[in-house]
């Protein structure tokens, strides 16, 4: 059955649905304490048995060798964010569990916490073997003193955010016959594959992976969490298959937070608009321990920062500091709209200190040809879909209805390529991609490109379920690239199988095709940079106790080529709604001891129906050069929509706004 | 622990367990009943992923206890596949881009019916209201909103 239909139907498998025998559900007793002592554990399973620390995968994961601020799997000796895993127990039933939590016995010692990334820099260290709390320090581009008849400098803020998918983080894992069967929700089968292998020192073989139906990630399950490894773990130790399904409560205070940075910026130009440079601070709020995107994140968004503009001279530093917080993770965008916040707040400022308008200066400052950014990001000529975009988005006739714009570029994380596996048996063409849909709908590109390249019907496609025994590479779904490099690995096998039939039998037809048997994999290696640009225009206005009302958003985004339309505007009106979530209220708030103060999903801001505006979205075909012609798309909403939002904003009160998301005090 | 033994007929078939008392009903119809449609998406009773009807009328059965069911009919998902084709909600919300991931979709399309059998003529910005007790992170609502809207039409 289609996979949209079990959907609809309610026969969906997400990991809490497949039922196996006895299962022991698992619950997990976490720090009440941003930062304590750990004097000892009594009960449960805790660091007594299992001394590891969590491998580094997934997106932006570096290698992280002897990393001393890796995240222990249990808390030993300290804890350092509210949440942090201490030990887990394991029941008959999931009441059961959530029961023998009260029968752990932790002696803490609390000690004061850092909240604050700014404060943390001068903090001693929360760490043992740790010097400061900087985690990665980078002077990026280049110095510079240009002659500006302007200087502006401000301090722009994206707070932190859950991930918020609707289904929570879960996993089954299974140890039978000597093997590790583990059924996750996940982004990559084989981020969590190579991440347990790594934490427990287990052989590859010894370990398969299956994606179950995922209820969205986000970002988050694009990694490897504590509580992964500790159900592995258990599952070794009392074999039996052993389920734990986060509950809403862990995800907002354990799971990984995305956003969470800080830029201080200052801005060079000359009195005709024309920006000379810019320098400045950007400091990502890692949370309590190192992993993944942590150390990476302040660099890339350092990268992007002069988006579009042909800005000559740029000089920053880049700074990623440990806090006493849940730690630090991707999040839909993942510092491309920090990087875009930072950038259009400061072009804005100018045009407001200029009184030029926002597309004029803009223009001004766009790139005539293909240009290299001081931080060595590449870049085509953006004049010429500015000006297509600035018509498409009606922003002339809008402007008079205070909308604002942004402007961006999409860096997506296409690199080092994708894996796929085309096998051809009993007249149907199976395919296993190495990215794994959790709602991009790659069902749509495979078969649209199935159908173009191979002339198969959706019916002579069976789509199958990530496995990590049944493709044995892939990367995963993040950074905008499945339908980019995904799409394009399915494109470059399908005409390797399209030229051995055409060697063998000199010709190609479908009927050829289905009726012999292929097996074959490849990994599609692609380490180019395709970036792309987007753009995006808002309207708004004040509530009764001037709360921001965001009326329209509208989206004008060069996709490449749009592999199936209907898809691509409903990933980006997705998109647009969890960037107005981002400007309206979506974050997740600690007080000065590090307590978590959002406690529900409706707290952390996610956005009701009643809240999410007219959505109007452009789309234009500019084909890249990849075997799919397709550019990234699926973070480009989560860039945009903020920009043009906060601009609005800032038309209608005239109040400067510096940080998201925008408070009713900040527009009085 | 005490136990109760409630029977509550879901989807016109009987289901009796023996249950604690505390157990909810959303952990009835997963649990005891077996059917997985009906999903779980906080613990706060805000995302409405676990949305089925209790004697028609729609309820977040997570804030329900089974016992509090007894002798009541609730209707899930898997209900509303009549001989395994699916009913106008189900097949426009596939037509109309109404799910991405699918996690909220069936507490969504329980609740989409119930809008409009109460009023068959709601407004946008009605539905709108009429969903507001349902998240999804994925579609922005556009599709939800559409698919309703073209049932509405056709039942006209």
């Amino acid at each position: 059955m289609d996979r949209l239909e079990r959907f609809v139907k309610g026969m969906g498998q997400y990991v809490d649905d497949i039922k196996v025998d006895k299962p022991l559900y698992m619950a997990v007793v976490r720090s009440p304490y941003a930062r304590t002592k750990i004097n000892g554990v009594k009960g449960g399973l805790n660091s007594s048995d299992l001394e590891a620390a969590l491998a580094s995968v997934g997106e932006g994961a570096g290698g992280a060798s002897a990393n001393p601020a890796a995240h222990p799997i249990f808390a030993k000796g300290y804890a350092n964010y509210v949440g942090q895993p201490i030990a887990a127990v394991f029941s008959e039933d999931r009441y059961g569990a959530e029961d023998a939590l009260e029968s752990v016995d932790v002696d803490y010692e609390p000690l004061k916490p850092v909240v604050s990334p700014e404060e943390a820099i001068g903090f001693e260290p929360i760490h043992k073997g740790m010097k400061s709390n900087v985690i990665s320090d980078k002077m990026l581009g280049k110095d510079f003193e240009p002659k500006a008849d302007i200087v502006l400098e401000d301090r722009l803020e994206n707070h932190r955010i859950a991930t918020n998918a609707i289904e929570t983080r879960g996993i089954l894992a299974d140890y039978s016959n000597g093997r590790l069967t583990i059924h996750v929700s996940t982004q990559s089968v084989f981020s969590i594959k190579r991440g347990l292998c790594g934490t427990l020192g287990l052989p590859e073989d010894k370990v398969r992976v299956i994606q179950a139906d995922t209820g969205g990630g986000f970002g988050l399950k694009g990694g490897l969490q504590p509580e992964h490894v500790i159900a592995a773990f258990a599952a070794m130790k009392y074999k039996r298959p052993v389920k734990w399904i986060e509950t809403r409560l862990e995800h907002l205070m354990a799971a990984n937070q995305g956003r969470g940075a800080i830029g201080k910026m200052k801005l060079y130009a000359k009195r005709s608009g024309k920006i000379l440079g810019i320098k400045g601070t950007i400091i990502v709020d890692a949370g309590a321990y190192a992993e993944g995107l942590a150390g990476f994140a302040p660099g890339f968004i350092a990268h992007q920062l002069t988006e579009q503009y042909a800005i000559e001279n740029g000089y920053v530093r880049a700074l990623s500091v440990l806090t006493n917080k849940a730690p630090y993770g991707p999040y839909r965008g993942a510092g491309r709209p920090e990087a875009a916040f930072f950038m259009e707040r400061m072009v804005d400022m100018l045009a407001d200190e200029l009184k030029m308008d926002d597309a004029e200066i803009r223009l001004l400052n766009a790139s005539e040809k293909p240009f290299t950014s001081p931080f060595g990001m590449h870049i085509d000529a953006s004049k010429p879909f500015m000006q297509k975009a600035l018509k498409a988005l009606g922003y002339e006739s809008m402007k008079k209805r205070n909308a604002g714009i942004g402007f961006f570029v999409l860096v997506p994380g296409a690199a080092p390529g994708e894996g796929v596996r085309l096998e051809v048996k009993d007249g149907k063409m199976h395919v296993w991609l190495g990215s794994n849909q959790h709602g991009q709908g790659h069902d749509f590109f495979i078969r649209s490109l199935a159908r173009e390249e191979l002339g198969l019907s959706p019916d002579e496609i069976a789509i199958e379920v990530p496995d990590t025994d049944n493709i044995k590479a892939g990367i995963g779904t993040w950074g905008s690239r499945s339908a980019m490099v995904g799409g394009s690995a399915l494109v470059d096998a399908a005409r390797h199988i399209k030229e051995e039939i055409k060697k063998k039998h000199g010709k190609y037809s479908k009927k050829l095709l289905l009726s012999s048997n292929y097996d074959y994999s490849e990994f599609y290696k692609f380490d180019g940079e395709i970036n792309s640009f987007g753009a995006n225009l808002a309207t708004a206005k004040l509530g009764p106790v001037n709360d921001p009302e965001v009326l329209e958003v509208r989206a004008c985004y060069d996709v490449g080529r749009a592999l199936s339309k209907a898809m691509v505007k409903a990933q980006i009106e997705g998109g647009i709604i969890q960037g107005t979530g981002q400007v309206m209220g979506e974050a997740v708030a600690y007080d000065e001891n590090g307590q978590l103060l959002t406690s529900s999903i409706s707290n952390a801001g996610v956005l009701r129906s009643t809240k999410a505006p007219k959505c109007v979205v452009k789309i234009m075909e500019n084909p890249s050069t990849l075997p799919d012609k397709a550019k990234g798309l699926g973070e480009a909403p989560t860039i945009g929509t903020p920009l043009a939002i906060v601009r609005s904003l800032e038309h209608i009160t005239g109040k400067r706004i510096r940080s998201t998301p925008v408070k009713p005090q900040d527009l009085s | 622990m005490k136990e109760a033994k409630p029977k509550i007929k879901i989807n016109g078939k009987d289901y009796s367990a023996t249950v604690e008392p505390r157990q909810l009903l959303v952990h009835f119809i997963r649990d005891s009943a077996g059917l997985t449609g009906t999903h779980i998406g906080c613990d706060t009773s805000n995302c409405g992923a676990c949305t089925v009807l209790l004697d028609g009328k729609p309820v977040k059965s997570c804030t329900v206890l089974s016992v509090q069911a007894d002798g009541h009919e609730i209707t899930t998902i898997e209900g509303l596949s009549k001989d395994g084709s699916m009913d106008p909600m189900q097949k426009a919300f596939i037509e109309d881009n109404g799910l991405q991931c699918g996690f909220c979709t069936p507490g969504m399309i329980m609740e989409a019916n119930y809008v409009l059998k109460k009023n068959p003529h709601a407004t946008e910005a009605e539905i709108r209201k009429g969903l507001d007790g349902n998240l999804c992170r994925c579609t922005g609502y556009v599709g939800i909103l559409k698919a309703i809207r073209s049932v509405q039409e056709k039942k006209k």
